[in-house]
This record gives structure tokens, sequence and C-alpha cells, in this order.
């Protein structure tokens, strides 16, 4: 695979994994850096791809709105980061069956798929409908013990969050926006 | 990514407070107005079928001042958060308030008076800033994908405004010229049109949005929403033409579908409550839940009217359970809780520390409000059976009380929002 990879998540990977090894990622870092959105060309690419066959991408995040349709096109999906701005997820056409159980990443019962790197937990609540995403965010925050924080990956800067989350004690600590990906850092307040 | 929307920051979606605000405190004093310009015209409720005078007067300031003020403030503030599409610039917004404020009073005092001069002005104010609202959210619900069993309420509020407005103009029109044949005619097709087309829509639609926003449960499926809007829409149509044409069956067959598509509403609510994540129902909730009981009843009354009851108990008794009764209970519900929760998502600044809602809130003037305001509604709709001028005076004057209330209410917001940036900048 060329890269070391390094298992953020810390669960085992899926046994059908190892078929990835000689698979040619398609890297979109560089068209989302030059404004272009690849979704639709990824959706495309998944389309040509046969039943027991592979997809392999590198992103700059997680891409979880590209797992969760991906999922329901029968994909299992399989996520590392691997570097600082470089995430490889493996996709694996075989029916999506559970696929869940194998991934590195929880889903909520709103669609939100979470998972934990170095900097804690993180939940990727984009092209949800609302309120979708405010239920997620809450129910996970709702479940975080005492001193973690969580990283939101949005596709928008959720203004009617920010009363439910003073009443509960917690705040935006840091925002930063890229492409498609606005990241807001939730502490507890004081 | 992995998306496909094109992002637009936050900052340029939200407009800033001082809109959404002016239309609310705008509603919140017309509410006062309303209730005692129905003070003043208590005597003309009982057997009332129609004409100029300060009840007339009082449904408008209703109508317009609070339902529509408050309809237009809350759609400029939320649509463009939850369509993810800009609204349009703030200087439009703020002249629709301009146009629509100042117009409301005239067409008011117009109505009061009888003065032709007033109607032609105020109405034509009215029409202007209701024109630029519609255009702006028409603009923001073009090509919108998501929630759209609330696009299509709104679209089916928008069509309805413009009935609205063109049936209202021709009945100020008919003031001076007595041009229509049957004035009366038009003015029911006007009421129908305004009541449950354009505020009723906008009402149903919003449900979806806010109900679940504020329990904290999922939304709305998308299937039985979109079901919803086409019976709500083919029961204005039979009802709106039933009323316009005379037609009895027509407008009493639209009553009936509208009850069909309300029990779906309903359901449709009352599941987003089960799988709510707030255990405890707000105060306000109180409101909301006496809307839903008080909007079948408000079809009932109108399919008795429709079927040949007397118009003298069954005119009145129907335009009770819908202006202040299904209409005025929903929107002073959402406002109490839409005011300090906008307030409190603006609050905090530079200093990212929002103001709690529960800070916010006074609950005293709440109380005080629900009370005065089911205390009125009882007694209106008992004056409107019996046809007692007493009961129906009263209610005015409890429903003013409570009017006074939700002033305090609203102030109290202000008062500790700006503290707490005061607070927050010193």
């Amino acid at each position: 695979m060329g890269d070391s990879i390094s298992d953020i998540g810390g669960d085992d990977p899926p046994a059908w994994l190892a078929l990835a090894a000689s698979a040619e990622p398609l890297d979109v870092r560089p068209l989302l850096a030059g404004g272009e959105d690849p979704f639709s060309a990824l959706l495309e690419r998944a389309d040509k791809v046969e039943f027991g066959g592979l997809l392999v991408v590198d992103a700059p995040f997680n891409p979880a709105p590209l797992r969760r349709v991906l999922a329901a096109r029968g994909f299992s999906s399989y996520g590392r980061r691997i570097g600082l701005g470089h995430w490889r997820v493996y996709f694996h056409l075989d029916g999506g069956q559970d696929w869940e159980r194998t991934a590195e990443s929880d889903v909520s019962p709103e669609g939100a798929m979470s998972w934990r790197e170095e900097d804690g937990l993180h939940i990727d609540v984009r092209r949800l409908t609302p309120p979708q995403p405010m239920l997620a965010i809450l129910r996970i925050l709702d479940s975080l013990p005492a001193g973690k924080g969580l990283v939101v990956h949005h596709d928008r800067m959720p203004q009617l969050l920010i009363p439910e989350l003073a009443e509960r004690g917690w705040c935006i600590a840091r925002v930063s926006e890229e492409m498609a990906n606005i990241q807001l850092w939730l502490e507890r307040v004081g | 990514m992995f998306g496909g929307s094109v992002m637009m920051g936050a900052q340029e979606r939200l407009i800033p407070p001082s809109i959404p605000f002016r239309f609310f405190l705008a509603a919140t004093l017309y509410h006062v107005a309303a209730w005692a310009m129905l003070l003043a015209g208590a005597e003309q409720l009982p057997g009332f079928t129609g004409g100029l005078g300060p009840l007339v007067a009082a449904l408008h300031l209703l109508t317009l001042g609070v339902l529509a003020m408050t309809a237009m403030g809350a759609a400029y503030q939320l649509l463009p958060v939850a369509t993810r599409r800009p609204l349009g610039p703030a200087w439009a917004c703020r002249l629709s308030w301009w146009l629509y404020t100042p117009g409301v009073a005239l067409l008011s005092a117009g109505l009061y008076g009888g003065s032709p001069a007033a109607m032609h002005g105020g109405g034509t104010l009215v029409v202007a800033g209701l024109a630029v609202f519609g255009v702006l959210v028409a603009g923001n619900l073009r090509r919108t994908t998501d929630l759209p069993a609330v696009v299509a309420h709104t679209r089916l509020a928008l069509a309805a405004l413009a009935g609205v407005a063109v049936l209202g103009l021709v009945l100020v029109i008919d003031v001076g010229t007595g041009l229509l044949p049957d004035r009366g005619a038009v003015a029911a097709a006007h009421a129908v049109l305004g009541g449950y087309g354009f505020m009723g829509s906008l009402g149903l639609g919003f449900s979806y949005v806010l109900v679940p926003m504020f329990v904290l449960s999922q939304g709305v499926p998308d299937a039985p929403g979109k079901r919803g809007v086409g019976l709500w829409a083919l029961a204005l149509l039979l009802g709106v033409g039933g009323a316009a044409s005379g037609m009895r069956w027509a407008a009493a067959a639209g009553a009936l579908v509208a009850l069909v598509a309300v029990a779906l509403h309903l359901r449709l609510l009352a599941r987003v409550l089960k799988t709510r994540m707030k255990k405890r129902l707000e105060p306000f909730f109180r409101l909301v839940k006496g809307a839903w009981v008080l909007l079948p009843a408000s079809l009932l009354a109108g399919v008795a009217l429709a079927v040949g009851a007397p118009a003298e108990v069954a005119a009145p008794l129907w335009a009770v359970l819908l202006v202040p009764g299904w209409l005025l209970t929903f929107v002073t519900g959402v406002l109490q809780r839409i005011m300090p929760f906008l307030a409190s998502m603006h609050s905090g600044g530079a200093s990212g520390k929002p103001i709690l809602l529960s800070r916010l809130i006074a609950p005293l003037p709440l109380t005080v409000h629900a009370v005065a305001h089911g205390t009125a509604l009882a007694l209106l709709t008992a004056g409107a059976i019996l046809g007692n001028a007493v009961l129906v005076q009263a209610a005015a004057g409890i429903g003013l009380a409570g009017a006074l209330a939700f002033v305090l209410f609203a102030a109290l917001v202000l008062k500790r929002w700006r503290d707490h940036e005061r607070g927050n900048n010193g």
C-alpha cells in the first residue's frame, strides 16, 4: 500500500481489507483543494465496481457522507487516517451486510458517523436533514464522560444548536472552515 | 464533500437579529391593540356576519398585525437556516417591515372608521409589504430540495397569500364603489383563504420544523408530509370555491377534507412527540396543544356553517375558533419560545458565551398570559354561541390583560439579553 497505516479507531480491520493491498487509491484531495466537489465522480466510479470489487479513496478527512451513501448501495467501508489531512477509505462491494460491526466507526440512529482520533471523538453530520444533525450531536454529548470533548464535522455553522449547547453547559470552542467541511470543537464551559 | 452542497458561511445566512425582532415586537404590540379594539367592538360580535367597524378592525389587527407579522419575522430568520439557501438582502426584509407595519395600522384605522382613503392606503402598503415578503421567500425556496413537506406548505401559503391580497384589495375597493354583486361571498372566500390558506399552511408547515426542533425529536417523514399538503390544498380549493360561489356542499366538503388532513398532521406530530429527547415539555407547549384542539374545532364549526346552521351563531363561532382560537393560540405559543431562542442564538458575540434560554424566560408573565388567553377564548366562545355581548366584553378585557403580560415577557427577554451583552462587552 505504500503508506504506513496507523489504526486510529483501534478496532480490528475487516478480513476483506487484505484484498485491498494492490488497489490503486483514487486521490480526491487535489480536486477538493481546487474547490471541486468529487462526490458525483466518486459515485460514478463506484457504479463501475463489480460485486466483490474494491474502491479505495484518499481524502483530506473521513468522508462520512460518502460512506453512508455507498453503504446504502451495498459497500462496506473501513477508514484510517494515515497522516495529517490524509484519510484512506476502503470500500468493498459485498452487499454491505453488517458493515457497521466491522467498521472503525459507529452510526447513530440519525445516520451520523462517529469515530475516534487522537484529539478525541469525532462525529460527521454533513448532509443530514434538520433536525437530525442537532439530535445526533446532543445525543452523543449526553453520553460523553466528564472531561471529554467532541469534534463535529458539519456542512454549515449550526446556529440553532447554540442555545441547546449553552443550556447543557457546552460551547463551541473553536471553528475551522474548509471546503465542504466545517469542523467545530465542542467543549464544556468552565 | 462528499455531499455536494456549496457551502455558504453561516453568517451570510443569518440575518441580523434586529430584523426578526422588529416583527416580533410589532406583533406583541398589535396583540394588545387587537384585544383593546375587540373591547371597543364587543357588542358587534353576537350575530356578526360582516361589515365594517371595530370588530373587523380587531380581526385584522390579529390576522395581519399578530399572525402574519410573526410569520414574517420567523420566516426571515429560520427559512435560510433550514433550507441552507440565502434569503435576500437585509434591506429588503427591513423594507417589507416599513411598508407592512404602518400599513396594518392604517388599514385597521380605515376598517374601524369606515374610511375608504385609509383602507386604500393601508391596504396598498400591506400588500406591498407582503409582496416583498413573498418574493424573498419564493426566491429562498427556489431549487430547495431539503424539507419537502415544509417547502410545499410554504409554497401553498404563498399562493394563498397572493389570492388573499387580491381579494382583500377588491373588498377595499368595493367599499367606495359597490362593484361586487355579492360582497359577503368574496369576504368569506378571503377569510377562508387567509385563515386556512396563508396562515394555516404556514402554521402546518412550520410545525414540521419547529416542533421537532423544540422538543428535540426526529423530523416528519417526507412522504406523509407531502400527502398532507396535497389534502390541505384540495380542502382549500373546495372551501374557497364553495365560499366564493355559495355552493355550500363544496365548502362543507372542503372542511371535511381539511379534517382528514388535520388528522394526518396531528398523527405525524404525535409521532414526533413520542420520539422526543426532551421528556418534559416546556410551558409554551400548553398553548401549542390547545391550538391542536382548536384547529379541528374551527373546521367543525365551518362544516356547521356550510350545511346551514344559523349564520348569526355559526359565523362568529367559526371566526372565534379559527383566529383567536387556533391561529393566535399557536402563534403566541411559538412566539414565546422563539423570541428567547433567537435571543440566545444571537447572544454571546465575541465572548462566545450565549445567554441561557432559562435565564431569558420569565415564567410568571407567560402563565398569566396562558390563563388569560384560555379564559378569554372560553368566554368569547360562550359569547358567540349565546349572543351575549357582556361575555364578549369580559373576554376582551381578560385577553387584553393577557396581551399586556405578554408585552412584559417580551420586554424582559430584551432587557435580560441586553444586560448579558453589556456584561460580555464590559
